[in-house]
């Protein structure tokens, strides 16, 4: 495998991944832009428009149709939340061309449509075709309804939007429906223009062979672009409330949902993230051993840490007379931790249960596409086996300091209403 | 033990099958280049498979709904410790999974696959079950079922199942109901364990960072010979008709979602593929976002990007499922009824046609890009007694006039079911 990054141009960073076991080539440009509720929503449609059509294929049918001679060739975009930031992403992938069998050049035919996709979408008059958009913000507004149909989903989404209120990180990426109601085909127009021209922009290309063709078009395309790019901060701590906030929502549910958000200022971000893995991150850990296998309270009861909020935060689907139950265990093991109570072989079990998770990385295009993004994001370009090695550093004493530092900042609750 | 290797002359991928001498089917995929492993023990014994008997037997044992998913839970379970606490010391990641006609346990991991594979071949092979860690198990199996039950996506497809079949147990949850997994006790599950987890009836197929010869060696060791002892599952008589048109349920969703679905005659083996084949490019020229039919419909906005199919088919059951979002699904049934008698009447769009088999080929190739899924291609295509690239064999052979003749005698209205979850918000 071989992994190299260059500035393209300001602020835009090209990576390329060259591994040959690979039968396909997998391209993701993301656009980093900050999160707020004036632009969530005509970002996501700018974004979204892009993978329907272009100047030379106007329709969906006519890319559609272009496509699937290509061997199933896909395109497409949308947005996403990485805490305080949109994440616009555009994504393509293909199969190798040695694999096509009427010996079509399928890296030079896919270049050619990312990039009339991308630079010369079908826009006229200053403003998408409004066939194109009417489409795109019916699927947004579908989106945002369909949020709901998820429950575990939607759970963390309340838990997020309450954890984080009064910062970006609280509002969802696609906006509130009534902006979303509201953006014409000429503000996602307008929006996406400022996106080229202020986002920072990392584009990740992974093939099987070292190719030029992609970075060549992108180096070309920018260069037409007057950039200003802004600077983002990708990682930001958030505040602990003064007081634990509780919410609660009542649904024509089955089974309850019971999510707790925990904060911390703690930097130890290696020792939080070992925390979460003896806590509640694997099926030997605490969580799952007494919350589920010995209690029987939850089906799920898992911890995950982000390091971009600094936060921990443990989600179930309990029953609704357990519910005092199993909050009051997660916090009891919470303290067994605290209290020191933790073996050695839990921390090997976490510990080998991550060399397994980072050695697996590099086994399909997309692993490596998020890997190498989540490195730039966080300021240091490091191999997996780089990574790993300062888990390796974190000691029992650095898990139970970091422990120590979690406090309970929120609950969601979705509760049953027959169950009253 | 007979060892073959198969190869497919399209993509030059190599897969070994060894039928070893302890009576299990062996698959094993060398994937260089790539660092994981993923291993899979399965078993034909899934939801549907609730009548039964061996040779020897007079009569056939029914069993209660739900029970296979159940002691694929118990499994986990050894006399001393918890399989996940073996796992913790090799950090392979464990898991398993009941289906309708199947149960597998599997790991993946990156490094000590040796000792996970002892794991695996031990504790599969090693039943212990007691009335105190059944009755424990009920209240997690019983979370399990509530989430189920919230789950729109799950609800819709089980509810067109039900209106689909009168008594092929396709229909009943793969976790059965609350009621139904109290009936279970421990003799029930060894009764069910020595049935089905005899190797002649199971599979292991393992992909990626492998070497054929030390898992062999590992097998050597661990499995213990097995007697076949012609293991029988009979399902209920299936009339073709369906048993009602229509469901609608509500539940508390922000989008309206359906499933449609065409009841389709079930058949084995090769014929299944073929079959398959046939069904899977048919509902791919049904929905194809280049056609007139999908262009109006997303012009209507009665479809979103959500609109999807489905051949879902096993023993007993082949059914072709329309899928998504809509706020008025009965126009989508009747615009792909109509649309099918279209193409019946004027034929298959030869250029439509073709594209779609060239995607279906990516589709394939890209399959083999990916550990986990040539595991997975590897165990369900010996489970469904055909060889693991014959796929794409049967792709590269199948004709416009067989896709015809399968809407023709196949997808009829008189088959025809619509299940439909509402919001009520």
């Amino acid at each position: 495998m071989k992994y190299n990054r260059t500035e393209i141009s300001d602020k835009i960073g090209f990576s390329s991944v060259t591994d040959p076991k690979f039968k396909t080539n997998l391209l993701t440009v993301r656009f980093i832009t900050s999160l707020c509720r004036e632009t969530a929503s005509a970002n996501s449609l700018g974004i979204g428009v892009l993978s329907d059509a272009n100047s030379k294929f106007k329709t969906i049918a006519e890319l559609s149709e272009k496509l699937s001679s290509l061997y199933g060739s896909g395109v497409r975009s949308g947005s996403s939340k990485r805490g305080d930031l949109q994440i616009l992403s555009f994504t393509s992938s293909w199969i190798n061309n040695k694999y096509a069998f009427d010996g079509e050049n399928l890296d030079e035919e896919m270049t050619e449509i990312i990039k009339d996709c991308i630079f010369y979408p079908n826009v006229s008059n200053g403003e998408f075709d409004s066939e194109l958009f009417k489409i795109t913000k019916k699927e947004l507004l579908d989106r945002i309804d369909a949020e709901l149909n998820n429950k575990r989903g939607y759970a963390i989404s309340k838990a997020e939007e309450i954890a984080f209120r009064g910062e970006p990180a609280a509002l969802s990426d696609m906006g509130k429906k009534e902006d979303a109601e509201k953006v014409t085909s000429a503000d996602a127009y307008r929006a996406y223009q400022n996106i080229l021209r202020t986002a920072q922009i990392e584009i990740m290309y992974v093939s099987s062979e070292e190719n030029n063709t992609v970075k060549d078009m992108f180096t070309e395309e920018f260069s037409k672009i007057e950039r200003q790019p802004k600077e983002y901060v990708f990682n930001s701590k958030s505040p602990v409330k003064p007081e634990i906030e509780i919410s609660s929502e009542e649904m024509d549910v089955r089974q309850c949902k019971m999510v707790m958000t925990f904060k911390t200022d703690s930097d130890d971000r290696f020792a939080l993230q070992m925390l979460s893995m003896i806590y509640g991150a694997t099926p030997v850990s605490k969580l799952f051993a007494n919350v589920r296998e010995k209690m029987s309270l939850c089906y799920y009861c898992a911890s995950r840490f982000s390091s971009v909020k600094n936060i921990i935060m443990v989600d179930s689907g309990v029953e609704k007379v357990n519910i005092e139950k199993a909050k009051a265990e997660i916090l009891n093991q919470l303290d067994e931790i605290i209290k020191g109570n933790i073996s050695d072989e839990e921390i090997q079990s976490a510990l080998l249960s991550l060399d397994n998770a980072y050695n697996a990385i590099g086994d399909t295009p997309s692993s490596y596409s998020s890997w190498y993004f989540e490195r730039f994001c966080n300021g240091k370009i490091l191999t997996p086996q780089e990574q790993f090695m300062n888990f390796q550093n974190v000691t029992k004493a650095r898990i139970i300091q970091a422990a120590s530092t979690l406090k309970l900042d929120s609950i969601y609750y979705m509760l049953n209403k027959e169950a009253e | 033990m007979e060892k073959n290797i198969i190869t497919s002359e399209r993509t030059g991928d190599k897969i070994i099958h060894v039928k070893h001498d302890s009576g299990l089917d062996i698959y094993i995929c060398e994937m260089e280049g790539y660092s994981s492993i993923e291993a899979l023990f399965g078993t034909k014994y899934g939801s549907v498979n609730t009548m039964f008997k061996m040779a020897d037997d007079k009569e056939y044992t029914v069993v209660p709904e739900g029970i296979a998913h159940f002691l694929e839970h118990k499994l986990f379970e050894n006399e001393d410790c918890d399989v996940f606490e073996l796992y913790a010391k090799t950090g392979a990641s464990g898991n398993a999974f009941t289906s309708f006609d199947k149960t597998a346990y599997l790991f993946s991991c990156t490094k000590n696959y040796k000792e996970s594979l002892k794991i695996l071949l031990d504790f599969v092979q090693a039943p212990y079950f007691t009335q105190a860690t059944v009755d424990k198990e009920q209240g997690i199996i019983g979370q399990e079922i509530q989430m189920t039950n919230d789950n729109p996506e799950w609800r819709v497809f089980f509810n067109m199942l039900r209106c689909m079949y009168h008594n092929h147990p396709v229909k009943i949850d793969i976790a059965g109901t609350i009621e139904s997994i109290a009936q279970i006790n421990a003799d029930l599950l060894y009764k069910c364990y020595y049935t089905f987890y005899n190797l002649n009836n199971m599979v292991l197929s393992i992909a990626g960072n492998v070497k054929a010869d030390e898992v062999l060696a590992i097998c050597d060791e661990c499995l213990k010979k097995c007697e076949d002892k012609g293991l029988e599952t009979v399902f209920p008589d299936e009339p073709e008709s369906i048993v009602q048109a229509e469901i609608t349920e509500k539940q508390p969703v922000g989008a309206s979602i359906f499933n449609i679905g065409y009841k389709c005659t079930p058949c084995k083996g090769n014929e299944r593929l073929e079959k398959v084949m046939a069904a899977s490019v048919a509902a791919d020229i049904l929905s194809d976002p280049s056609t007139e039919m999908y262009q109006k419909l997303l012009r209507d906005e009665v479809i979103n990007s959500s609109f999807g199919t489905e051949v879902f088919t096993g023993d007993g059951y082949f059914t072709v499922i329309f899928s998504g979002e809509s706020d008025s699904p009965d126009v989508i049934r009747d615009t792909v009824s109509a649309e099918i008698e279209r193409i019946i009447k004027d034929g298959i769009d030869e250029n439509l046609f073709q594209r779609i088999k060239k995607s279906t080929y990516g589709g394939l190739v890209r399959e083999l890009n990916n550990v986990e899924a040539v595991a997975n291609l590897m165990m369900n295509s010996h489970m469904d007694g055909v060889s693991p690239y014959a796929t794409i064999q049967v792709l590269s052979d199948l004709k416009s006039s067989d896709v015809l003749e399968f809407m023709k005698n196949e997808l009829r209205k008189d088959r025809l079911v619509m299940s439909v979850i509402e919001g009520t918000v």
